[in-house]
């Protein structure tokens, strides 16, 4: 094939993309500043002055935040500990941690609330142990939330975090040992900075996915409402389709706005890239 | 007493032992060189030395005091990777004022001292450039940089030069011993490469299946082999197996199969008792037909294959005793099949263990 026409290849995903993603997206986030005909920003002007979404709004990104940090902290060390290991250890290790990733999200949050229902495995413990006279409000609560949402993107953080840290010189390690640096020191100065794209990528991916996941909060939060249950709510109970679309479009763009802000600060941290 | 001393160090790795009953003594100031090829040990001594390895047994002292169970990033030794291990997040002046920071040197000596030291390698002005804006001897010359600025008790190169092309090879190696000397500072280098070892270094230790052949100064190594492994290490091809030995007025005779060979006893060559002796393909000569068979240190053959070295031929000549590698300069090279006699001069025999 002559060399200027592989670009061809990427045609039919290109086309595929923009019939069913990029037009939709672009009539919805339309529709939403036309009301019967006329310029209109009514409607989020409606949303940024209702206490109640502003409370859903401020929900999601906290148990999205939550979600993230939370994530960080537990993928960061396991990742770590993944990215030294073998070839074979590491694979099995790994397809393990992608585990949560290939069960079904209503499976899995089914499951989550046998765990921490009111007559779930948790309360039954802490009862039985004495810890508590009455069993903790855990279900259907933001914790619970974030709880699923831990479990389901863990992974997406863990392998984007190992992809990058393999490919950090051990010999890096041991240079900074040798200059003088004790384990801690040298893991702070030079694999901590040198993982921060991982870091970033891994987090866009988890603050995006848990901005957005539908079934687990719909699920474990009762109700508690995310962003994407009420727009499911106002689009499917309500039937209301303008104030629908005026959700989503404010999603997509809470959505560009983290990506664009943790694109800067991974610059700042890292200004070779 | 030596300033460095490994003493009956073992090292295991993955249960297989690299190092048994390891000695080696380094002086100040010197520069050793370890030589071998790859899975010698020779990088194990290297790590078991800056602390990255840890002996199964001995010890290891360094200025009288025990080292063995000193962590690496209280040794003080600076230590020059293969790999140059440069951290990529940081400048060339940040990479060299790593260490300095971590001893909580004031910013302004800092600033001081990371300018000297890069004025030493000759990077002054690179200070802003980060490591994959550099070349490979630029790399190399900062990871030295970086070692040296800590003024390290002992400087420790793991095949420093292998990552480089030729030229650049040279060139580096001529800088390392400069500025060793310069500074005065025990360095301890790894590498596999003879010509490399043999040129930097005060000593050579050329290290086989985890254990010194033989330790001397790189010309005393390079005439008098002393095992015939490291013979074959620095380029002695051929060899010749006594059966019988003899000392006479001052020189050794050996007996192969009924021939006879002496060898001149000189210093260096003195107190080796076996019957093996070696000798360079250039040192053997190769005269136009057979000779008198009685004649010591002569040996009748034909060419089996003739090789155009540039300056020389080669050929590979057939014996009663095997075959023997010689090269000679000459216009007219001997044909294959040719009758020649093989002349051993006695003072280029070395006797081996």
């Amino acid at each position: 094939m002559k060399k200027r026409y592989v670009y061809m290849l990427l045609l039919p995903g290109m086309l595929f993309l923009l019939l069913f993603m990029i037009v939709p997206i672009l009539l919805t986030i339309g529709s939403t500043f036309f009301q019967q005909g006329s310029f209109t920003l009514a409607g989020y002007l409606h949303f940024l002055t209702d206490s109640y979404f502003l409370k859903i709004l401020w929900t999601t990104l906290r148990v999205s935040l939550v979600t993230t940090l939370v994530c960080i902290l537990i993928g960061f060390p396991a990742a770590y500990y993944l990215s030294k290991l073998g070839p074979r250890k590491k694979g099995i290790l790994l397809a393990l941690a992608i585990f949560p990733l290939l069960t079904s999200s209503v499976v899995r949050s089914f499951s989550w609330m046998v765990i921490l229902g009111k007559k779930g495995l948790i309360n039954t413990l802490l009862v039985a142990i004495g810890l508590t006279d009455e069993p903790l409000d855990i279900l259907y609560t933001p914790t619970a939330m974030m709880i699923g949402l831990v479990h389901l993107f863990l992974p997406l953080i863990i392998i984007t975090l190992v992809g990058v840290m393999e490919n950090i010189d051990p010999d890096l390690l041991k240079a900074a040992e040798s200059l003088g640096a004790s384990r801690f020191t040298a893991f702070r100065k030079v694999i901590l900075p040198l993982s921060v794209p991982g870091l970033i990528i891994g987090s866009i991916l988890v603050f995006v996915g848990s901005l957005t996941a539908y079934t687990t909060p719909a699920l474990l939060g009762g109700k508690q409402r995310v962003i994407s249950t009420f727009l499911y709510q106002n689009a499917m109970t309500l039937n209301d389709w303008y104030y629908a679309s005026v959700v989503a479009t404010i999603m997509i763009a809470i959505t560009f706005i983290v990506i664009g802000v943790m694109n800067k600060l991974a610059m700042k941290l890292n200004p070779k890239g | 007493m030596a300033l460095l001393s490994l003493e009956n160090v073992s090292v295991a790795y993955e249960n297989q032992l690299i190092l048994k009953d390891f000695n080696l003594q380094v002086e100040k100031g010197e520069l050793i060189s370890l030589l071998g090829p790859s899975g010698c040990g020779k990088t194990t001594t290297l790590r078991l030395i800056a602390g990255f390895l840890e002996a199964k047994q001995g010890a290891f002292l360094f200025q009288d005091k025990d080292y063995t169970r000193v962590p690496v990033n209280k040794r003080n030794f600076g230590f020059v990777f293969q790999s140059y291990a440069l951290f990529p997040h940081l400048s060339v002046f940040d990479n060299v004022a790593f260490g300095l920071r971590l001893r909580k040197v004031k910013e302004a000596d800092i600033v001081k001292r990371v300018g000297q030291m890069l004025e030493v390698v000759n990077l002054s002005g690179f200070e802003k450039r980060f490591p994959k804006e550099l070349s490979g001897g630029q790399r190399q010359r900062v990871a030295i940089a970086r070692a040296l600025v800590i003024e390290p008790d002992l400087l420790l190169f793991d095949e420093p030069l292998s990552n480089l092309d030729a030229n650049l090879r040279v060139n580096m190696r001529v800088e390392i011993r400069r500025i060793q000397q310069e500074l005065g500072i025990t360095t301890v280098y790894v590498s596999h490469d003879q010509e490399e070892c043999f040129s930097i270094s005060d000593k050579v230790a050329i290290m086989n299946k985890g254990v010194i052949e033989q330790l001397g100064s790189p010309a005393a190594i390079f005439k008098y082999p002393k095992t015939e492994f490291v013979a074959r290490f620095i380029g002695f091809t051929n060899f010749l197996n006594g059966s019988e030995r003899q000392e006479r007025d001052g020189q050794v005779e050996l007996k192969v199969a009924g021939h006879s060979f002496l060898i001149a006893s000189q210093a260096g060559n003195e107190g080796r008792t076996g019957k093996k002796c070696a000798i360079r393909p250039d040192d053997l000569q190769v005269e136009a037909g057979h000779g008198s068979t009685g004649e010591p240190n002569r040996l009748n053959g034909i060419v089996k294959i003739s090789t155009y070295l540039g300056r020389s031929y080669q050929y590979v000549v057939e014996t009663a005793l095997g075959n023997f590698t010689v090269n000679q300069e000459m216009d007219t090279p001997y044909q294959n099949g040719q009758q020649v006699s093989l002349v051993f001069p006695r003072e280029k025999l070395v006797l081996v263990d």
